[in-house]
């Protein structure tokens, strides 16, 4: 039996109740998740779903020439491996470790069989899937429209929001990766922010120095994505613990 | 709307079985979709799911300075309204009609019911919601990685899969809409498209001349999308999940 105040950084687990708390976390694993580790490959199959209590996984779209771009990103507020309750079993998507962590685990059969029981593990594991929808087509909308340093502080201020402190260990390589763009544009962008005293950059570590003026500076889509999560998931207390 | 079709010719309908299907179907109402008919407002709770038989609604996002983006298109294959039994009744979202039609539409709290029955209809719709994420995905990835062309190509594909004949109506502007860019930007495309012999573009219409050659032009996201959606529907229209129990 995994320790009950590890199991609750995750906002999904703080959520349940007892009778699924008892079935669920004896059943539970905790795993090291190293920088850049690959959860999953697009197209694997899926053995564990992951329940991160404060790394930051990153959901990546791996176009046919290897370009990639994020389509979401997960932390303490959810969890990695909808394919294995929506159906598919396979992702055509890549699931890669962007800030180290840990995370707890569960296997396929576990997850399947307390999903089937049409209870509170059903319905807040598919509430989690549709707010994840809503980060995803808000990506697809922000690509569109915004600016890289609008995205880049979207970007930032999404990681910020799943780790405990105000610093992130990236490179500009890393983040031209995530983002889809050329590192070129993330470094201008990255000097801009800096330029207008927001972040400081060096050596691979962005720290945060004024989070009000990043969510200025950031395009609707980094608020809009928080309060549907909130909305979607009024349970879990997503984000009553965050910094500021 | 004596002649329509059944609901069988919506493939998540017309994959159900006995009883279950008997019970769905007397909930169905047949209802037609006219173009630009808007399904449901984005922030508004869905009143009821809307199962597609023919014509193409457009899932848009739209953005505080009214600027949108079309994130997925369903037709015949799937159903809009997933928030029904996903949860939180509403989405960020505009459903609207972009090519006329009819569907079978069920209230929101009979699709729930069905819903949390369990069995192959859950399976189906779930399966349904995976082939969405699948689309959106590849879409979010298509606008920041390939040409307008290509992403035109995508577009015209995906529709005509949705429509019984090879011919769209369509503006420029709409389009642009669907797209998110602007229209002399769609204009240029379609222009580049029909110098290729591909497409004809006249008054608004857009008749698609050799659908091969546009599916060689369109980058791999249409391809990826049809196979990972048949995919989907089809192993839950196969297996029926794990069963009604």
């Amino acid at each position: 039996m995994p320790d009950i105040s590890q199991t609750q950084q995750n906002h999904l687990f703080r959520a349940m109740p007892a009778d699924v708390r008892e079935r669920v976390f004896p059943q539970l694993e905790l795993v090291r998740m190293p920088l850049g580790h690959v959860l999953y490959e697009s197209g694997s199959m899926l053995r564990h779903v992951y329940f991160p209590t404060d790394c930051i996984i990153s959901l990546l779209y791996v176009m046919e020439n290897g370009a990639s771009a994020e389509i979401a990103i997960v932390g303490n507020e959810g969890m990695v491996g909808i394919a294995l309750f929506m159906g598919g079993e396979t992702t055509p998507n890549r699931a890669v470790v962007q800030s180290a962590g840990l995370a707890f685990r569960l296997e396929d059969s576990y997850l399947k069989a307390e999903f089937a029981r049409s209870g509170f593990f059903q319905n807040i594991l598919l509430r989690y899937t549709q707010a994840l929808l809503t980060q995803m087509s808000q990506t697809a909308v922000c690509n569109r429209h915004h600016s890289i340093e609008q995205q880049l502080s979207r970007w930032l201020l999404l990681s910020l929001d799943r780790l405990t402190s105000n610093k992130l260990n990236m490179t500009q390589e890393l983040i031209a990766n995530m983002l889809g763009v050329r590192r070129e544009g993330v470094t201008d962008a990255a000097g801009k922010l800096q330029a207008q005293g927001l972040i400081r950059y060096s050596r691979g570590r962005i720290t945060v120095l004024d989070r009000p003026g990043l969510e200025a500076a950031c395009c609707e889509c980094y608020v809009v994505v928080k309060r549907e999560f909130d909305r979607l998931l009024p349970d879990t207390s997503w984000n009553k613990n965050r910094l500021n | 709307m004596s002649d329509q079709k059944s609901p069988q010719h919506n493939a998540l309908l017309g994959a159900l079985r006995g009883e279950e299907r008997t019970h769905l179907f007397a909930q169905l109402e047949a209802v037609p979709l006219t173009l630009g008919q808007i399904l449901c407002e984005a922030g508004e709770p869905f009143t009821h799911a809307y199962f597609p038989v023919e014509g193409i609604v457009s899932i848009l996002y739209v953005m505080e300075n009214a600027a949108s983006a079309e994130i997925a298109v369903v037709g015949n294959e799937g159903m809009i309204g997933v928030a029904l039994f996903m949860g939180g009744q509403s989405t960020l979202s505009r459903s609207i009609v972009q090519n006329a039609g009819y569907a079978y539409r069920m209230s929101g709290q009979h699709i729930q019911q069905a819903f949390n029955r369990g069995g192959r209809f859950q399976t189906l719709l779930l399966h349904f919601v995976h082939a969405l994420i699948t689309q959106m995905v590849q879409t979010a990835a298509c606008n920041r990685h390939h040409s307008v062309d290509q992403q035109l190509c995508r577009w015209l594909l995906m529709s005509l899969d949705r429509l019984p004949s090879n011919q769209l109506r369509m503006t420029q502007k709409l389009i642009g809409n669907m797209l998110g860019i602007e229209s002399k930007g769609v204009t240029a495309a379609a222009f580049v498209l029909e110098k290729a012999g591909l497409i004809t573009f006249d008054n608004g219409h857009i008749t698609v001349v050799d659908r091969a050659g546009l599916e060689a032009r369109s980058c791999e996201c249409y391809n990826v999308v049809k196979k990972e959606c048949d995919r989907l529907i089809q192993s839950a229209a196969s297996d029926g999940g794990p069963g009604p129990n």
